[in-house]
C-alpha cells in the first residue's frame, strides 16, 4: 500500500475545504485505505499541523506559523506556558484530523492510524538554522556559549510538549496506532562523523524524547509506526527498530530494506520503499524502472524472510501536472505484489 | 604565510572564533582582503567540498565551514567595498513560489559565498516575478533554484519561462535543484543545470561559467 492520502485528497472537488472538514477528510481516508487494499487507515502527512498548535499558543496566527522561527532564545515562563497549553484550540486541520479518526473507529474492519511530527523534526521547523545549531551542540559548545544552542535544547522541549499533546489528542478520538514522521533525524541535521566522535547528540535530540513518546503510546495501547525517510546510517536504523521497537519501520528509499532486515527485530515490520517521490518523472523513474524495483524489492523480502509490507518511501503527494503518471506508477507497484 | 594557513584551517574545521581571529590577524598584518579570499577561503572550502564529496564530511561540516567563512567575510567585506573591489560574480538564489523550505538553499548559499561569489538570496516562496525582478536590477550571472516538493517545482519552469518572457534568459544561467528534483526535470525544464547536493554547487556553477567564457 502507498501513503496515498494525498491523492486521494486531490479527488475532492475542493482539497483545501477537505483536508479542514472532519467527515470529508475521514472519508478520504478509508477511501484510501479501501483503494489499496489495507486495514491500516493512515491519514494524510501533514507535519505542519503541530507547529501550527503550539505556536497557536504563542499568539501567532495559523497563516503565520510555516514561516515563523524563534530567533532567540526564550525565556522560562514563555516556554512553561507553551509547554503547558493543553487547553489552547487546536488549528481547523488537527481539528479535522481528530474527527476524521473518530469516523475511522466507527468503522471495525480499519486501524485509525494518527499522524504526528517527531519532536525533532518539529524542531528543525521551530528554527531559522537548526543544522548549524545541532552542529554547533555536536561539536561541544554547550547553551551558555551560543544563544543558538540555548534555542535548539529549548526548542526540544516545547516540540516534545506539542507532539505529546498532538499524540494525547489523536489517542483520545481512536488512534490505536501513531505514525510518527522524524525524517530530520538523519544524516543531513546529525552528522555521522560527530557521531562517531562519541557526540551524544542522536540520543538527546532523537532518541530521549522518542523513547518517552514510545512510553505514552504504549501506556496508551496504542501502537507506534516509525517513519523516517532521511538518509540514515546503521546505527540510527538500529536505534529506532530495537529500541523505539514500532510495530511497523518505515524508511525511505535509500535504504535497502533485505540488508536493513538483519538490523531489525523480526517482530518489527519493515514498511517501504519504493522512490515514490520521483514518481512524477517519466524520465526520473519510467514505469519500467517502478516496475524492476518492485520486483527485486519484493523478491530480496521474500528470501529474506522479513516481514514486510510494499509500499511508498514517503507519502505520495498529489501533482497536477502528473497525476496519471504517478497513479499508473503506484498501479504497477501494486501489481508487483499481488 | 601563518595566518593564512590558520584562516584555511579554521574554515575547514568550522571553527568561527578561530577563523575571525586569524583573519583580523593576517588583516593587521598587512594581507590584502581579495588575497585572503583567493589564498585561503576558497581553497578551504574547495577542501571542504572535497571532504562532503568523499563522505567524510556531511551537511552539519558544511554549515559549520560556511559559518567560519562567514565570519571572516564580515571583516573582509567592508574593507572590499572600501577600495571599490568586488566579488566577480554574483548569483540570485531563492526557494521557488509556493515553498517554503529554506534549509537546502540556504546550505547552497553558504557554500557559493564560500566560494567566492557574491551571493543575493531572496528567500523562500520567491515568485518568478521576484526573480526575474532581482535579475533585471542586480544583473546576476547565475539563478540558483530550490523546490523540496514535488507540487512546487512547476514553478521552477514557470520561472524559467518567466525570464524567457521579460527577455533575460540568455543573461543568466539557471541552475536548479532540491530533493525531489532530477537531472532530466532540469533539462526538460530548460534549466542550465542540476545540482543533487551542495557540495557539488560551486563546482557547477564555475563550470557553467567556464562553459560560458569559452
Amino acid at each position: 500500500m502507498p501513503i496515498g492520502a494525498d491523492l486521494v485528497l486531490h479527488e475532492e472537488p475542493d482539497p483545501e475545504q477537505a483536508r479542514n472538514d472532519g467527515i470529508v477528510l475521514g472519508r478520504v481516508i478509508e477511501k484510501t485505505a479501501r483503494r489499496w487494499a489495507t486495514p491500516l487507515a493512515i491519514p494524510l502527512m501533514d507535519l505542519r499541523l503541530e507547529k501550527t498548535d503550539l505556536l497557536a499558543c504563542a499568539g501567532v496566527p495559523a497563516a503565520d506559523s510555516e514561516k515563523y522561527h524563534f530567533t532567540s532564545p526564550l525565556n522560562e515562563s514563555t516556554i512553561a506556558a507553551l509547554c503547558a497549553g493543553e487547553t489552547a484550540p487546536l488549528c481547523r486541520g488537527s481539528i479535522a484530523r481528530n474527527q476524521a479518526l473518530s469516523y475511522i473507529a466507527s468503522f471495525p474492519d480499519l486501524v485509525p492510524v494518527g499522524m504526528a511530527i517527531g519532536p525533532f523534526s518539529l524542531v528543525s521547523r521551530l528554527m531559522p538554522d537548526p543544522i548549524t545549531a545541532a552542529a554547533m551542540a555536536g561539536s561541544g559548545v554547550a547553551p551558555e556559549d551560543s544563544d543558538e544552542v540555548r534555542l535548539l535544547w529549548q526548542c526540544l522541549r516545547l516540540a516534545e510538549a506539542a507532539v505529546q499533546r498532538s499524540v494525547r489528542s489523536q489517542i483520545d478520538h481512536g488512534a490505536r496506532a501513531m505514525m510518527i514522521c522524524e525524517p530530520a533525524a538523519c544524516t543531513a541535521f546529525l552528522s555521522p562523523r560527530q557521531l562517531k566522535a562519541g557526540s551524544r547528540l542522536f540520543e538527546q535530540l532523537v532518541m530521549e524524547p522518542n523513547l518517552r513518546l514510545k512510553a505514552a503510546l504504549d501506556a496508551a495501547g496504542c501502537d507506534l509506526i516509525f517513519h523516517d525517510c532521511g538518509e540514515l546510517i546503521d546505527l540510527m536504523v538500529e536505534a529506532f527498530a530495537n529500541r523505539l521497537h514500532p510495530v511497523i519501520l518505515s524508511l525511505g528509499g535509500s535504504r535497502k530494506l533485505w540488508e536493513d532486515a538483519r538490523l531489525v527485530p523480526s517482530d518489527v515490520v519493515l514498511y517501504g520503499n519504493l522512490p515514490t517521490k520521483s514518481f512524477y518523472s517519466d524520465g526520473a523513474m519510467p514505469i519500467e524502472e517502478v516496475v524492476r524495483r518492485t520486483t527485486e524489492l519484493v523478491a530480496h523480502m521474500k528470501a529474506c524472510g522479513h516481514p514486510h509490507i510494499l509500499g511508498s518511501e514517503c507519502d505520495v503527494l498529489f501533482v497536477p501536472e502528473a497525476r496519471e503518471a504517478i497513479l499508473a506508477k503506484v498501479d504497477a507497484m501494486m501489481a508487483c505484489a499481488a | 604565510m601563518a595566518q593564512e594557513s590558520a584562516l584555511y584551517t579554521a574554515i575547514v574545521n568550522g571553527n568561527d572564533k578561530q577563523a575571525r581571529a586569524a583573519t583580523a590577524e593576517a588583516l593587521a598584518a598587512g594581507i590584502a582582503p581579495m588575497e585572503l579570499i583567493q589564498q585561503s577561503m576558497v581553497p578551504a572550502m574547495d577542501e571542504v567540498g572535497r571532504l562532503f564529496e568523499a563522505q567524510d564530511y556531511f551537511v552539519p561540516e558544511l554549515l559549520l565551514a560556511a559559518r567560519a567563512m562567514k565570519s571572516s567575510l564580515e571583516l573582509i567585506k567592508p574593507l572590499l567595498s572600501a577600495s571599490g573591489q568586488k566579488m566577480a560574480v554574483r548569483v540570485v538564489i531563492g526557494t521557488v513560489k509556493g515553498d517554503l523550505h529554506d534549509i537546502g538553499k540556504n546550505i547552497v548559499a553558504s557554500m557559493l559565498e564560500g566560494g567566492g561569489f557574491e551571493v543575493i538570496d531572496l528567500g523562500t516562496d520567491v515568485s518568478p516575478q521576484s526573480f526575474v525582478a532581482a535579475v533585471e536590477t542586480r544583473q546576476p550571472q547565475i539563478v540558483c533554484m530550490s523546490a523540496l516538493l514535488t507540487v512546487t517545482m512547476p514553478a521552477m519552469k514557470l520561472t524559467i519561462d518567466a525570464l524567457k518572457t521579460a527577455g533575460l534568459r540568455t543573461q543568466v544561467k539557471v541552475l536548479i535543484g532540491g530533493a525531489p528534483v532530477t537531472r532530466q526535470y532540469a533539462e526538460e525544464i530548460g534549466a542550465d543545470a542540476y545540482c543533487d547536493n551542495a557540495g557539488a554547487a560551486v563546482g557547477i556553477v564555475k563550470n557553467l561559467l567556464a562553459k560560458e567564457a569559452a
